[in-house]
Formats: C-alpha cells, structure tokens, sequence
C-alpha cells in the first residue's frame, strides 16, 4: 500500500472517530456545537505535551488527551446544559475561540501560534485502525443501550422524558463529555499522525465540519456519519485543486440539505436495518 | 483617571456598536426562537456594500450607508426566504433552522472570500476620527462619540417602531407567541420579513462601524459572537437585555485591554458569558425560566 493510500486510510480513521462523537451529541441528543474542534485541540495538545516533555508512553497520552477533553466538557456542559435552547451552542463558539487564543498565548507551555513541531509518529495505520474499530464497536453498542435511548428521548421531547423519570440535564451532559472523549481521541492521533499541531487547525472551520459531516450523513445515524465522513474526507481529497470552494460547498450542503432532507442521506436508520430491512417478515 | 474615561467611553462606543448587532439578533430570536448565526453575514454585506459604493460610484456616507442598509435588510430577508422558510413551514425543530443558519453563515462569508478576495480593505475616510478633547478630562476620537450617537439614534428608532406602530405591536405580540399572533389575523410571514430586514439593516449599521474601527474582510462577521454573549448575559430574547449586555461587554472589553492585556479581552468576554450562565442562566432581563427542565 503505497504512503498516500496509507495516509488518507488514517485520516479517514480519524475523521470518523470525531464524527462519531458529533454525532453522538447532534444526531442522538439534539445539542448543536460550533466547537468540537477545541475538544480535539485539548486532545491533540495535552497528548503532545504528555509524550515529548515528560516522555509518556503514548497509549496513555491519548487516554489523558480524551479525559482533558471530557473535564472541559464538564464544566462547559453543566451550565449550559441545563438550559434548553441555543445556550450551549453560544458557549460552544466562546469556548472555541477561547482554547485556540490560550494556545496561542501560552507560550511557555504551547510553544503558540507558530505550533508544536516534533511530535512521536505513533499514529501508524494499525493504530488508527484499532482506536476507530474498539471506539466504533464501544459506540454502537452505546447507542443502542439505555443510555443511548434516553439520548434520544430527551431529543424528540425533552418534558416527556422527564417526566419518564429521566435526568434530562444529567444525560444531556453525560453525551457532551463521551463526545468530547471521541473528538479528544481524534485530536490525539490526529497529532500523532502530522508530528506537528497548530492552535489555526483546529478553528471554527474545522468544528463546521464536524458538524457538516454529520448532518450531510444523517442526524441520528452513526453509519450515516460514517458513510458522511468517508464521502466528505474523499471528495476533500479529489478536489484539492479547487479548494477554495470548500468552504463554500459545505455551507451550501448544510443549507441544502436542511432545506430538501433535513434528515440527511441516511435517516435516522442504520445501515445494517437496511440491509436487513428485505429479509424481515412485515408486522400485521 | 484620564486614561479610565477614556477607556470607559471606547467601551461604551464599541458597547453601542455590538448593540446595534445583538439587538438584531434578539429580535429574530424572540420570533423564532433560535440562534440566526447568518447574522453576522448580514453585517459584512452591509460593510462591503457601503465599500463598494463609496469606492465605485463615489457617493457621500449617507447615500451609501442607507444603500448599505437597504442591501443588508434585503440580503436577510432573501436568507430568511431561501433558507429558513421551507424549513419553518415544514417542522418546528429549531435545530434545523440552527444548522441551515450556521450554513448560510459559511455561504455569505466564503462568497466574499471568493468575489472579494480574503484582503483587509480599509474603508475611504468618510467618518471623521480627529481626536476629539472632553472638557479637559480626556481626549478620544470624534469616531467613537459619532459611533454612540448614532447607536443611540438607531436603537432609539426601533424603540418608536416597536412600540407606536402597528407593526411594532405585531412583532411584539408574536415575540409572547407566534402561533397566536397569526391566529389572531397577523400575517405572520411578512411579519418574519420586517423583522430580518430590520435586523439586517441594524446590523449593516454595526458592520459599517466595525469596518472603520478595524478593517473589513469577510471574517469580519465573527465579531458576532461577541453580540450573541452580550445578547445571553442580558437575556436571550429581550432587547433591553440585549443593550444593556452590550454595553457591559463593550466597557469589560476594553477596560480589560487597557489595564491588563489586549489580548486577554476575549477570555474576559468568554469568562463572563461562563460566570453568567452559571449564576443567572436567564440573564439580566430573560423572560422565562420554565425551559428549564
């Protein structure tokens, strides 16, 4: 397998680990974020930090990476969740704003703006796979547990599923920080896998793409974030040339597709119902 | 002391300039209760606009700005149209209009990147930013006083329309409930209309100010973010909330920059939409706490 297949395998790896934790929150619990990409800066540098100053291994840098991600996440989360409404979606852009302008000006620690070079190359192919199929399996598994229905009953309504007995605010938060613990992992090996962090990759740019990929894939469909991620990562790839349009494009896909299928390519299915759905013998 | 008052009255200059912009965003959130994050997009449409006329046709700031205005109004109303009404009409999940919202924001600013070009474009000077000398206590720029006057003026218009016409009464009865007000005979998508074109225009006012106080480009409409902390600390939805939000972010703001470091402003703005969500989640002025849940 020649290095650049490799390269856009990982990536791919990646992507879909960050997605499945945006999807978590925006498809299966209703919470719209702007800042995804400030969780996976917490990752990336606190794992960075970790394995070149003080010579962590880097299996539990990465660990550290996601639980620094899942603190932040809490204390965020439990103001602004309890609110119904834009509330975290507001703190979500601040919070944004604010980790990327600590990194850049705490130079003492974050080496700033400029970014932090040298970074282990422990993010090989093996690694990345094993991170995104253990990770993909502990979500699925999720999704489709208590918790995992609760995330959705507090989305389709929120009084309904308190008065079920239901700790609305507590699972709202709940799903922040395992999402938050996805987007760290990623940032993490995302990382590993350049050597090199920057405070500008991960902007406000990179959480719209978070969020573009998940809602171009469907809200409230893991397989449809992948299938997202993967159509997303690829066609980033082909179009390299024109990337200028980029933005572009994925602006007017959100509007698109909020407009004509708002619930994105794949519904709220999964893929595997649909593969099944032929063979399964009709109710009634 | 001379440097404090000088401080206080940028703060508040820069206060009323994020006003003009929360209070936009606060309409729209009281009709339709959710986050119109294209609002910054409105207010770079507004600046390029004014730049473009001043730079081709040559006309005076007046002309220009009321063509700034007229643009920035029309562009929100075409959003709104385009974007949010197949959207409303079809579903009342706030989410979409959230994500639709977020989307179009990209659109406009990336269609600026793209036309325009990603360059800082400094616009003609046509507002007047001599220093100015306060009765001996403090120099500041005629700018920053022009810039509160006319905040003043404008939010003072608004308050006329809203509260002595009957459009104004309208929007304020759909504000305590849409449903209602349209069951009541208002016609409600015109309604929505006015309001996106009176939020655009306010907000192509802020982005003119903005463009002079810094610089334009087609990041420009990220300043908002900084509207929409002012609009919660004062309470999402309400209008006084959201000018009185404003002025205290603007005064924080740059008491920040000119006693501690320019560049922990944003942090403060950040801390303090944080200290606010945690002690009053509603705000200075939010109406409803029965959300909670």
């Amino acid at each position: 397998m020649s290095g650049y297949t490799e390269g856009i395998i990982i990536l791919l790896c990646i992507n879909a680990i960050a997605a499945m934790g945006v999807s978590l929150l925006t498809g299966f619990t209703g919470i719209f974020s702007l800042g995804h990409a400030a969780y996976m800066a917490l990752g990336a540098y606190t794992t960075a930090i970790l394995t070149v100053q003080h010579g962590v291994h880097w299996f539990p840098a990465i660990m550290c990476g996601g639980i620094m991600a899942v603190a932040v996440a809490f204390f965020i989360g439990v103001p602004t969740l309890k609110l119904m409404g834009d509330y975290y979606a507001i703190a979500s852009i601040g919070l944004g704003e604010a980790i990327r302008l600590i990194l850049e000006n705490w130079q003492s620690v974050t080496r700033g703006a400029r970014g932090y070079p040298g970074i282990d190359p422990y993010t090989t192919l093996p690694v990345a796979a094993a991170f995104f199929v253990v990770l993909a399996i502990c979500m699925f598994n999720l999704i489709n547990s208590r918790f995992g229905r609760a995330c959705k009953a507090c989305r389709d309504d929120y009084i309904a599923s308190s008065l079920l007995g239901f700790h609305t605010a507590r699972i709202r938060v709940i799903s922040l920080m395992i999402s938050a613990f996805y987007c760290g992992v990623a940032g993490a090996l995302l990382g590993g896998f350049l050597s090199f962090i920057q405070p500008v990759m991960f902007d406000m740019l990179k959480s719209t793409e978070l969020t573009a990929v998940v809602v171009f894939g469907g809200l409230g469909s893991m397989s449809g974030s992948l299938l997202g991620t993967a159509v997303i990562t690829l066609v980033t790839e082909l179009f390299r040339p024109i990337s200028q349009y980029r933005m572009l494009i994925y602006g007017a896909v959100l509007v698109v597709i909020m407009v004509l299928r708002p619930e994105g390519i794949m519904g709220n299915r999964e893929f595997l119902s649909w593969v099944k759905a032929p063979f399964r013998r009709r109710a009634g | 002391m001379a440097t404090l008052i000088q401080q206080v009255i940028n703060g508040l200059s820069l206060g009323s300039v994020y006003a003009l912009i929360a209070v936009g965003y606060s309409l729209v959130y009281s009709i339709l209760l959710f986050s119109n994050f294209a609002h910054g997009g409105f207010l770079v449409i507004g600046g390029y606009i004014c730049y473009g006329t001043l730079r081709t046709f040559g006309t005076g700031i007046w002309l220009s700005g009321a063509i700034a205005l007229a643009g920035a109004g029309v562009a929100a109303v075409l959003t709104e149209r385009l974007a949010y009404r197949p959207i409303r009409e079809r579903t009342n999940v706030t989410l979409y209009l959230l994500i639709a919202s977020m989307g179009m924001s990209i659109v406009i600013e990336n269609i600026f990147v793209i036309v325009a070009g990603g360059r800082f474009r400094a616009l003609p000077p046509v507002i007047p930013t001599a220093p100015v000398n306060l009765m001996g206590l403090a120099t500041t720029s005629a700018f920053d006083l022009l810039s509160l006057v006319s905040a003043v003026v404008f939010l003072g218009a608004l308050q006329l329309f809203l509260s002595k016409t009957r459009w104004g009464l309208a929007i304020r009865a759909a504000a305590y409930d849409l449903r209602t007000a349209g069951l009541m005979g208002v016609n409600v998508n015109l309604l929505i209309s006015i309001v996106f074109f009176v939020a655009g225009a306010l907000a192509a006012v802020g982005g003119i100010f903005l463009s002079v106080r810094y610089t334009l480009y087609p990041q420009l409409g990220a300043i908002t973010i900084k509207a929409f902390v002012a609009a919660v600390i004062g309470g999402l939805g309400s209008l006084p909330g959201a000018v009185v939000g404003s002025l205290i972010l603007g005064l924080a703001e740059m008491l920040t920059a000119g006693f501690i470091s320019s560049q922990m402003r944003d942090l403060v703005v950040f801390s303090m939409l944080v200290i606010t969500l945690l002690v009053k989640p509603t705000g200075l002025f939010g109406k409803s706490v029965s959300e909670k849940v």
